[in-house]
């Protein structure tokens, strides 16, 4: 039953497995290489399926002799993608890793490819019934393998698109492409002569438009907003700049859109250079808001004023340890304008104390509001 | 000869090789005895059996959780279980009952007799069936497994987010919960797509969809109920799964996530999930009550589609699970009304089951009694089902004990009376052997009163304010007087021991019929639809000669002709008679599909796979391989087992092939 | 036709009685004074919930009584008597028709009034009064916002005994700081879940003062069952008071006594987490807890005034012993407001609860508070630890506890 090759292989599953095992157990708990070793005895058990199937492609009973001695080989494409995949892995090591990796990859299945393409042709001496034996033993393979790197292909590319227009087209092209592909399928279910040719011909328009328009994106880069927020840390806390003058960073991108409603607790407004704020249940306005400790609780910031405003909260002070410098605790909004609104989410740890009361306040507009923690 | 020598035109005789010869190494099964005929049988009927045993374990399984839940209850400040215990014990009750035993028990009926009643070979697709069993069980044992792995899962059922995080549900028990019901999922899915290629396409000759027999109609709905919901539950577990064990943060409210949302993906899923598991227990007493009134089902047409438009509705209701979860006025309005309109096809389903009933010549078999049994409770249920459709009422109900009466009326009452009365009805189909009537009826009674004792003072209970989902219940909140909880819930307990006693009549009566029942008459009930057409207990082959079918209820009117001058049914036949008639006519090339190694196999390699989100990567690595190497095995075995592989060739002139599917 | 009428009617009568048989029998069945019992409706809340039941359930009663009885009459009368097999008749349309409609129409007229009662019930317009609810495992904390007419100038927080005026239309603002809970007072309205994230409304009226019992009805744990809560109506003289007892400065006990010793305690061990607001250090400075640093979920009960309160952990222990417990719960309505503003007594205190919870909490009420396994908590614990405290400094405690009124 066994033949020599797949004697080898067999013994190589067994010992990448054995090696496998007393590596997670005895060396490392770290996944990696006992992730490698189960690699390479996946990938050698299924070598060894293969040669015991083909039974290392040599003739087995008379017929299959005959058709051994009728073989006829054909072209194959093979020997070149091999060839290929060596040249990328030499590369890959001199160069990056992911070229290595594509490398192995490309040995791996060109290898696998060519030794069943060398076994099919001389199956029989039908050469019909021939390919039909490499579709039966290769296809499960192949088609998912193909279709995994041309879905891949596709939503890399167009992920650079989407990345490179601006914010509002986005959607829009979403929107074209995936209505462009829902008529052409309804088309070309509902008109049989419009398969064949001219399904291909569009499928190949399509694939080479995005690749050329993906490239053209990738080599762009993404859209400005997006590079500079990556270089840059402008949204967390410690970049907010609370003034009343507009900050170069923290306010140059402001969404002024809330649609987080669930947990307002209360709502502050600016209107006629004023201050005042409304909870749910009060009917008339508030000076002071309470908020349970150590629960994330969202106010929001209404400006009805003609000019921009930015709601700040202070949150009394703390001392650094390395320096005993005390600094202001708190946090703002981004300046937000007429009839805009933004939201903003506290969770406040502990009561204030009497010194250092915490409050709202508005640059630019008298008064502020209370924010008490019982 | 050189190698790159062209053939000569003398040698072009083509040496063609039998595809199985040249595909070599991969060979079928072919053991028809042992337990080699079990573990790789495509047979629809074998993996029917299969079914019924897997989910009469899981039942007796979630029955003893029930059990220790009702001694903890029984008394104040209870110390049988932890309060840890607790919470897993009616977690995995709950799991263990719905997608262990109640599924996979309708999915047994709907296996062995989907096929028979539509005069089938089998199912489209056998291998994908055996698949399907091979994955339940699989989902049933990771399931199960985790009591002995740390702690099963502690978070109910429904497993509300944010508590099923990580955090919260410190032990693997969620993990192995997640992963349970997903493998449970896939099984399913692919039997629910099965079933519904089976229907569609493998009718007999003539049976229009409105001939097919009700049960088949409910399976089928059942199964379309699936193919919807069972993907949104999956959708829900992958995002639990992921927040579990990599990180995500789908339901971590301090990233902005909002717990509602699984709440309405698992209902989405789980309101469709109350009908896939009531649907059966419909349908087989929808068989039932015909067969003992001696009439066909009143208004069929109705019941067809009063079930079919109970699905369609039951994807719109699901948010009455969530009337107390802060939804809004509106909203709760409409699920509100939306709920109450499901009770209307319901309720056409009571009063035709009743209407059948009316102006027949009852025959009180135990099969009978169970199907009535069914109506009555279900009744009930139903009908506190409309109280809490009533939004604001049931602000005051839900989550009550109230509600754990209504779902075991309907449920209890509901489905497994339904299925207690299809095993009286078609064991002697089954298995040749009539289940003892006496033992039967001890049975039926213990299980009618220990039911309506353990659950009905539930009712009294959750009206009272004893809330559900809690480890103790406290003297201080138990009212005085002697009708008091200590007294409802007393009676609960022992009347649930009651009813563990009528399903162990059940058992008893299972072992004794196995012993020494005496052989079934061909047509023991007189019965009306196709699968009787068969011997008792069918051949593999299911049918001698596929049958053509002229009527609703085939069988009968092939036994029976109405008597133009008096409009009395006058026999014309014995099922006996048809079925050696049949045998007589046998087909001669009847092709059924080889048994398989590779869907045991796959579902294993799919378990390791899931096992991998626990214990880590390399596992998953394995699986992996498994499930790779199952899939070829799966894609390249021959279409038959090779003739030489038989001890001995088939001498009978029957050759063996597969359909082309499979 | 006059016969069949009185048939008919007859056989309505009968049916209506056996309906209302049965109601009678189920309502005998029931516990007297259970504590949370949904058809005792103490507010206008729940009696429009009581309202509506009284309308659906009798309904379900008698539709319920009919069928059985019809089922009943039909397995009797078409039993097995020999009589020949019967036509095979497929149904009647018409009876089918008339099936569907009539249930659809009772159902109709059953929309109708919980269409209505369901937007009464989410009213919040004309509230009076507004109280932060927070749920926590396993216990609620009550904060009261700062409301000047009502004479809360500085909030008030409490636990374990939700406090309101009667007659007064008090708007609960539920939120949760880690699972999901669900607040159920059934006296009082229908339950209502409270979701962390997001701020969930449920109003609150009572009729008479009193005490109502709840329980939290959203499984949310290990002690889930052990998650109670008492709300309290004062009339509004009463409450009143509560409101000046609540804001009432903090008071040192006097030096030498054990409750001082007590105070000392306090202050190294509880005050990790618990907050009793007006405390100071030896050196002076405000003793603020930081429960965020030692409790996962954030926060731990605020014990300011805890001798105000009836309850303790929740509301899972009373803090009055057993007798003085009855004597607040059984008072009249007059009596309430003075019996429950008396607070916590010396001689009424639960001596045995309290001590043991001091000694070993965890094994009072199930909680994750084994120091070796926190570690998915990042080491904060969910629930009250067992601190190792010696009898000596639970005498102490106790006697410190006792101040806090």
């Amino acid at each position: 039953m066994f033949t020599p090759s797949s004697k080898y292989f067999v013994g190589l599953t067994g010992i990448a497995l054995v090696s496998a095992i007393l590596y997670m157990f005895l060396i490392n708990p770290s996944d990696l290489g006992a992730i490698a070793l189960f690699g390479v005895a996946a990938s050698s058990a299924l070598v060894a399926g293969f040669t015991l199937f083909t039974r290392d492609g040599d003739a087995f009973t008379d017929e299959e002799a005959v058709a051994a001695a009728t073989y006829a080989p054909g072209g194959s494409i093979w020997p070149i993608v091999f060839a290929l995949g060596a040249a990328l892995v030499l590369t890959g090591l001199a160069t990056v890793p992911v070229v290595f990796i594509l490398g192995i990859g490309v040995l791996f299945g060109a290898g696998l490819e060519w030794t069943i393409q060398n076994w099919s042709q001389r199956a029989s001496a039908d050469t019909a019934f021939n390919s039909f034996v490499r579709e039966r033993a290769i296809g499960a393979l192949e088609y998912p393998g193909l279709a995994a790197v041309g879905l891949a292909i596709i939503a890399y590319l167009f992920s650079r698109i989407v990345l490179a227009v601006s914010k509002e087209a986005g959607p829009i092209i979403f929107i074209v492409v995936a209505a462009a592909i829902l008529v052409v399928g309804i088309l070309i279910s509902q008109k049989p002569a419009l398969r064949g040719r001219v399904t291909v011909l569009i499928s190949t328009a399509a694939v080479i438009a995005l690749v050329v328009v993906g490239v053209i994106a990738a080599l762009s880069g993404e859209r400005h907003e997006l590079a500079v927020s990556s270089e840059e840390d402008h949204y967390s806390a410690e970049h907010r700049e609370c003034e009343v003058a507009a900050s170069e960073h923290y306010d140059h991108l402001a969404n002024n859109q809330v649609s987080l409603r669930s947990a307002v607790t209360a709502t502050i407004f600016v209107e006629d250079g004023k201050l005042r704020a409304q909870a749910i249940g009060i009917k008339k306005d508030i000076d002071t808001i309470t908020i349970p400790r150590s629960l994330g609780t969202t106010v929001i910031f209404r400006n009805l004023d003609e000019t921009e405003h930015r709601l700040v909260v202070n949150l009394g002070s703390h001392t650094v340890a390395e320096t005993g410098v005390k600094e202001k605790v708190g946090t703002c909004t981004q300046l937000t304008g007429k009839k805009q609104e933004q939201a903003l989410t506290l969770t406040i740890p502990k009561p204030a104390t009497s010194e250092e009361p915490y409050f709202f306040e508005v640059p630019g507009i008298e008064g502020e509001i209370k924010l008490v923690v019982p | 000869m050189a190698i790159i020598e062209r053939p000569s035109s003398e040698v072009a005789t083509p040496a063609v090789v039998a595809p199985s010869q040249a595909l070599g190494a991969i060979r079928r099964p072919v053991a028809s005895k042992g337990w080699r005929s079990w573990l790789f049988t495509v047979d629809h009927k074998k993996i029917g059996i299969m079914y019924g045993v897997v989910a009469m374990v899981f039942f007796i399984v979630g029955g003893v959780e029930a059990l220790l839940i009702r001694l903890q209850l029984a008394l104040p400040d209870g110390r049988i279980l932890s309060a840890d215990q607790y919470n897993q014990m009616f977690t995995m009750h709950a799991t263990t009952m719905i997608f262990l035993f109640a599924m996979p028990m309708a999915g047994a009926f709907a296996n062995y007799f989907l096929p028979l009643q539509i005069g089938a070979r089998d199912v489209a697709f056998p291998r994908l069936n055996a698949l399907s069993l091979w994955l339940l069980v699989g989902g049933g044992l990771i399931l199960n497994a985790s009591w002995f792995l740390g702690g099963a899962a502690d978070g109910g059922w429904f497993m509300y987010a944010p508590n099923s995080g990580p955090v919260f549900s410190p032990s693997n028990g969620v993990d192995f919960w997640v992963l349970g019901l997903q493998i449970a999922g896939i099984a399913s899915l692919i039997g629910s797509i099965n079933l519904i290629v089976t229907v569609l396409n493998m009718r007999a000759p003539g049976m229009t969809l409105m001939k097919m027999p009700v049960f088949t109609w409910m399976i089928l709905v059942v199964q379309f109920l699936l193919v919807f919901s069972l993907p949104v539950i999956t959708v829900a577990l992958v995002l639990l799964m992921f927040q579990r064990s990599y990180g995500a943060t789908f339901f971590d409210v301090s990233q902005g996530a909002d717990p509602l949302l699984w709440q309405h993906l698992f209902w989405i899923f789980g309101h469709p999930e109350v009908y896939v598991l009531i649907l059966p227990g419909f349908g087989i007493i929808s068989e039932v009550l015909p067969t003992f009134s001696r009439k066909p089902l009143f208004g069929y047409p109705f019941v067809v589609f009063s079930g079919a438009s109970i699905g369609l509705v039951g994807f719109g209701v699901w948010a009455h699970h969530m009337f107390a979860a802060g939804l809004g006025p509106v909203s709760v309005a409409v699920f509100s009304i939306s709920t109450m309109a499901i009770a209307i096809p319901t309720g056409v389903k009571i009063f035709n089951w009743l209407l059948t009933m009316w102006g027949g010549k009852i025959w009180y078999t135990t099969a009978m009694k169970f199907a009535i049994g069914l109506v009555v409770l279900f009744t009930i249920g139903g009908l506190s089902g409309v109280t809490h459709s009533v939004a604001p009422s049931d602000t005051q109900q839900t989550d009550t004990y109230y509600i754990v009466a209504h779902f075991h009326y309907v449920l209890f009452g509901g489905m497994v009376f339904g299925l207690f009365s299809g095993f009286y009805y078609w064991w002697p189909k089954v298995f040749g052997k009539l289940l003892n009537e006496k033992l039967g009826s001890w049975n039926f009674w213990f299980m009618v009163i220990g039911m309506n004792l353990t659950f009905g003072p539930m009712h009294i209970l959750g009206l009272q304010g004893q809330p559900r989902r809690m480890y103790v219940w406290t003297e201080a909140r138990a009212g005085e007087g002697l009708f008091n909880f200590g007294f409802w819930n007393m009676v609960s307990s022992i009347g649930s021991f009651v009813l563990a006693v009528g399903i162990l009549f059940f058992l008893i009566n299972v072992v004794i019929t196995a012993r020494n029942g005496k052989q079934a008459p061909a047509d023991p009930w007189d019965a009306r639809t196709l699968e009787w057409l068969a011997t008792s207990p069918p051949k593999e082959h299911n049918f001698d000669r596929i049958p053509v079918v002229h009527h609703l209820d085939e069988f009968f009117h092939r036994k029976y002709e109405e008597d133009p001058n008096t409009h009395t049914m006058r026999q014309i036949a014995t099922g006996e008679e048809l079925i050696r008639a049949e045998e007589a006519a046998a087909d001669s090339d009847i092709h059924l599909p080889g048994p398989s190694y590779w869907p045991l196999v796959l579902a294993i390699g799919i378990g390791v796979l899931g096992l991998g989100v626990v214990y880590g990567t390399p596992v998953m690595v394995v699986g992996a391989a498994v499930v790779l190497l199952a899939s070829f095995g799966w894609v390249l075995e021959p279409s038959v087992p090779e003739a030489i592989d038989y001890a001995s060739p088939d001498g009978d002139g029957h050759s063996k092939e597969i359909a082309t599917h499979g | 036709m006059d016969t069949v009428n009185n048939v008919k009617s007859s056989r309505r009568r009968i049916s209506t009685t056996v309906a209302g048989l049965t109601g009678l029998l189920f309502l005998a069945g029931c516990a007297t004074n259970a504590p949370q019992d949904t058809w005792q409706a103490k507010g206008p809340n729940a009696q429009k919930i009581s309202d509506l039941q009284w309308i659906v359930f009798p309904i379900a009663g008698v539709v319920g009584v009919l069928v059985l009885a019809l089922a009943g009459y039909i397995m009797f009368k078409y039993r097995d008597k020999g009589q020949p097999i019967p036509t095979q008749g497929h149904g009647k349309p018409t009876a089918e028709i008339i099936l569907t409609i009539v249930p659809a129409l009772i159902l109709t007229v059953v929309g109708v009034f919980t269409f209505r009662a369901i937007f009464e019930l989410a009213k919040t317009e004309d509230t009076e009064m507004i109280i932060n609810v927070t749920g926590q495992q396993w216990w609620w904390e009550y904060d009261y916002p700062v409301q000047t007419e009502l004479g809360i100038n500085t909030p008030i927080i409490s636990s374990g005994q939700l406090v309101m005026p009667v007659g007064t239309k008090v708007l609960l603002r539920e939120t949760s700081r880690d699972v999901i809970h669900s607040y159920w007072i059934p006296a009082l309205n229908g339950k209502k879940d409270a979701v962390p994230g997001r701020i969930h409304l449920l109003r609150l009226e009572a009729d008479k003062p009193g005490i109502f019992a709840g329980q939290c009805t959203e499984f949310c744990g290990l002690s889930h069952a052990n998650m109670r809560m008492e709300a309290v109506a004062l009339s509004k003289e009463d409450f009143a008071k509560w409101v000046a007892s609540q804001q009432k400065a903090y008071t040192s006990p006097a030096d030498g006594t054990l409750a001082k010793e007590g105070e000392t305690v306090f202050l190294n061990q509880c005050v990790r987490c618990h907050q009793v607001n007006g405390l100071k250090k030896a050196d002076g400075t405000p003793a603020l807890a930081a429960p965020d640093e030692n409790v996962y979920s954030g926060a731990a009960p605020n014990l300011s005034h805890l001798m105000s309160r009836n309850t303790f952990a929740g509301a899972m222990f009373d803090l009055l012993r057993k007798s003085c417990r009855a004597d607040v719960w059984d008072a009249t309505s007059e009596e309430f407001g003075a019996k429950y503003l008396a607070g916590v007594s010396e001689s009424c205190l639960n001596q045995t609860d309290l001590r043991a919870w001091l000694r070993n909490a965890p094994a009072m009420k199930p909680m994750y508070a084994d120091p070796t396994k926190l570690t998915k908590t990042g080491g904060k614990y969910r629930g009250m630890p067992n601190l190792g405290l010696t009898e000596n400094d639970i005498d102490k405690l106790v006697a410190y506890l006792l101040t806090l009124k």
